[in-house]
């Protein structure tokens, strides 16, 4: 085996252990049944409205999948380092014979097998709601859905960049509101360029928007894009733009699990 | 001759805390080697500076200063790594896994196969006598039982070197027992073990050599029997002699002078000093009332200093 079979081998044992804490998590359960309970409330809703059924389970389950899934991200990529450094369950890992970025990265991988794990029984729980109602799934809403699962991965990053150097609490407000703000760029575009127009506050808002992770990408559903309003209802964006979403995300994400690491080696762990 | 397991030269750290960049030195420039095949005991107070030495010897945190050789390779080196088991302070595990699947997964990282890892575990867990609860989830442990489960881990890689923080904390009278065992078995097996300890007994019955620090200073590094007789530290010399004498042999002797009802005090650190200042009082037309050796044991160099944490300094 190389060198590098072997260090996947050593940051599957740590994926593998992220793994089981996680699902074997109460906190995690408890979220992915209010996802599953929103979507259930939907077909009460759809009951209400005329021949609107399908439309609102598909809009409601979506929403769904990706509030709960920005809540796990946040909780799982803040929490399951932060907590290793609490519990001190990172003094006896840190000695043993591999890497402190294979340690990092490990857990990361650990976290993107959690999260793609949930996002696809989420959305098969999803899928037998709308095969109830008589209505189907369909690649539009797989395509909605790998783009969900690309905003937590690349939302769960920027957690552990937070997290590599700041407290619990800290990193989960700062990676929150970075999803905030990165969820509505448009607006803050949109101000910067209106009332802040020609201000010291304005371009520094623009430069700052260009930076910060532009979250809004992956939500598509409902969104104007270039001007046509873009639902997962008609018009979807096509496997392309998917995929260079996904060629943003890892780039982005990439970004943030490098500087995670090189602050994770200088650290002292007292 | 062979080349020590672990050697350590002029070692440091020092903590820069806060707001206002408070120091305190956890470990004020040490140097000791380890020898294989020995248990070699580091012996101190609380806060004297062992789990901070033992954290830059494991690489969990970067010295301020100094440097450290783990089996003829630089702290961190992989090979070095695979060849070491560490057992940390007070060790904690993660609440969900249990005490099998924690040995599996550091059973991985050292690159065991399947059925190694099985037999080491299994083997390990039982001495350790964790056998009955190896499944639980380990949130479910009491104190002793995860620092049992630390020992397990810290073996699982059948290391040459064996590094344990104060490996019989949280333990009853028998699990001390145990512990003991464990160290002399590994003894037996040819293995280096290097231990942290606050407790003199401990190390009494266990170790061939110690190295004795106390407030991030080491005092002492040999045989514990050597240390532990009653050892002359200094010698406290009574004397009468007039003006000029004796500021004659302070200026020749700048140390440790003063002045008692009963004479002049000089406070000789060495046999060698002694000499040459009883030799120059005699000289002098001076008169020598006593010469006192001021011994001290082991368990008075601890309290005198336990309690005391290192000086802490603002800058
Ligand atoms: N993170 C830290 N910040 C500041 N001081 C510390 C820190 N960790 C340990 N110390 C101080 O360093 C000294 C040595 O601590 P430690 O190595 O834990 O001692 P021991 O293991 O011998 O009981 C203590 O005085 C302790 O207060
Ligand atoms: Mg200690």
């Amino acid at each position: 085996m190389g060198a590098i079979g072997a260090s996947f081998n050593r940051m599957w044992a740590i994926a593998l252990n992220t793994f089981r804490e996680a699902v074997r998590n109460k906190v995690l359960a408890i979220l992915v049944m209010f996802a599953v309970a929103l979507m259930a409330f939907s077909l009460v809703l759809g009951q209400l409205s005329l021949h609107e059924e399908i439309r609102i389970i598909k809009d409601l389950g979506l929403a769904g999948i990706s509030i709960f899934g920005v809540v796990i991200a946040l909780f799982l990529g803040v929490n399951l380092l932060s907590k290793e450094l609490e519990r001190k369950t990172v003094y006896a890992i840190i000695p043993k014979p591999l890497h402190r970025h294979e340690f990092l990265l490990g857990k990361y991988l650990g976290l993107v097998v959690t999260m793609t794990a949930l996002v696809v029984l989420m959305s098969v729980v999803l899928w037998g709601f709308l095969v109830a109602q008589g209505g189907h799934h369909g690649v539009i809403m797989v395509r909605a859905e790998i783009l969900i699962l690309l905003e937590l991965l690349l939302l769960m990053a920027v957690a552990m960049l937070f997290s590599s150097f700041s407290s619990p609490w800290l990193s989960a407000m700062f990676a929150g509101a970075l999803w905030v703000i990165g969820r509505n760029t448009a607006e803050l575009e949109a101000f910067a360029q209106g009332k802040l127009e020609d201000t010291a506050g304005g371009s520094l808002l623009e430069v700052l928007l260009d930076l910060l992770p532009d979250f809004r990408m992956f939500f598509v559903s409902g969104a104007n894009f270039d001007e046509t309003v873009v639902s997962v209802h008609e018009s979807f964006v096509s496997w392309a733009y998917v995929g260079s979403a996904a060629v943003y995300a890892m780039t982005y994400g990439g970004m943030c699990l490098v500087a995670a690491v090189l602050l994770f080696r200088r650290r002292d762990f007292v | 001759m062979t080349a020590p397991v672990l050697e350590v030269e002029g070692l440091r750290k020092e903590f820069v805390r806060g707001f206002l960049r408070k120091r305190t030195v956890a470990v004020d420039g040490i140097s000791f080697a380890v020898e294989p095949g020995e248990v070699f005991g580091f012996l101190g107070p609380n806060g004297a500076g062992k789990t901070t030495t033992m954290k830059m010897l494991m690489g969990l945190i970067h010295p301020s200063a100094g440097k450290a050789t783990i089996l003829g390779a630089e702290v961190g080196d992989l090979d070095a790594k695979r060849r070491i088991g560490y057992l940390p302070e007070n060790p904690y595990f993660y609440d969900y896994l249990s005490a099998t699947e924690y040995l599996h997964m550091v059973g991985r990282i050292y690159g065991l196969d399947r059925a190694t890892r099985d037999k080491r575990a299994a083997e390990l867990l039982g001495r350790v006598g964790l056998a009955m609860a190896q499944g639980r989830a380990m949130r479910s442990y009491s104190k002793g039982m995860l620092q049992r489960v630390g020992l397990a881990q810290a073996l699982i890689g059948d290391p040459e070197l064996v590094v344990l923080d104060e490996p019989m904390s949280g333990l009853d009278p028998i699990g001390r027992r145990e512990v003991r065992e464990l160290i002399l078995d590994l003894r037996a097996q040819g293995k280096t073990v290097f231990f942290s300890t606050h407790i003199l007994a401990d190390a009494n019955l266990l170790c061939d050599r110690v190295a004795i620090i106390v407030k991030g200073k080491l005092r002492d590094v040999g045989p514990l029997g050597e240390l532990l007789s009653p050892k002359v530290h200094r010698i406290e010399v009574l004397w009468q002699g007039d003006e000029a004498l004796q500021a004659q042999l302070r200026e020749q002797f700048p140390a440790s002078h003063s002045s008692s009802s009963e004479g002049q005090v000089f406070v000789a650190e060495a046999q060698e000093q002694l000499d040459r200042f009883l030799a120059a009082i005699l000289a002098g037309g001076g008169e020598v009332s006593s010469v006192t050796p001021q011994r001290e044991t082991l368990e008075q160099l601890f309290v005198r200093d336990a309690g005391l944490s290192p000086e802490e300094q603002r800058s």
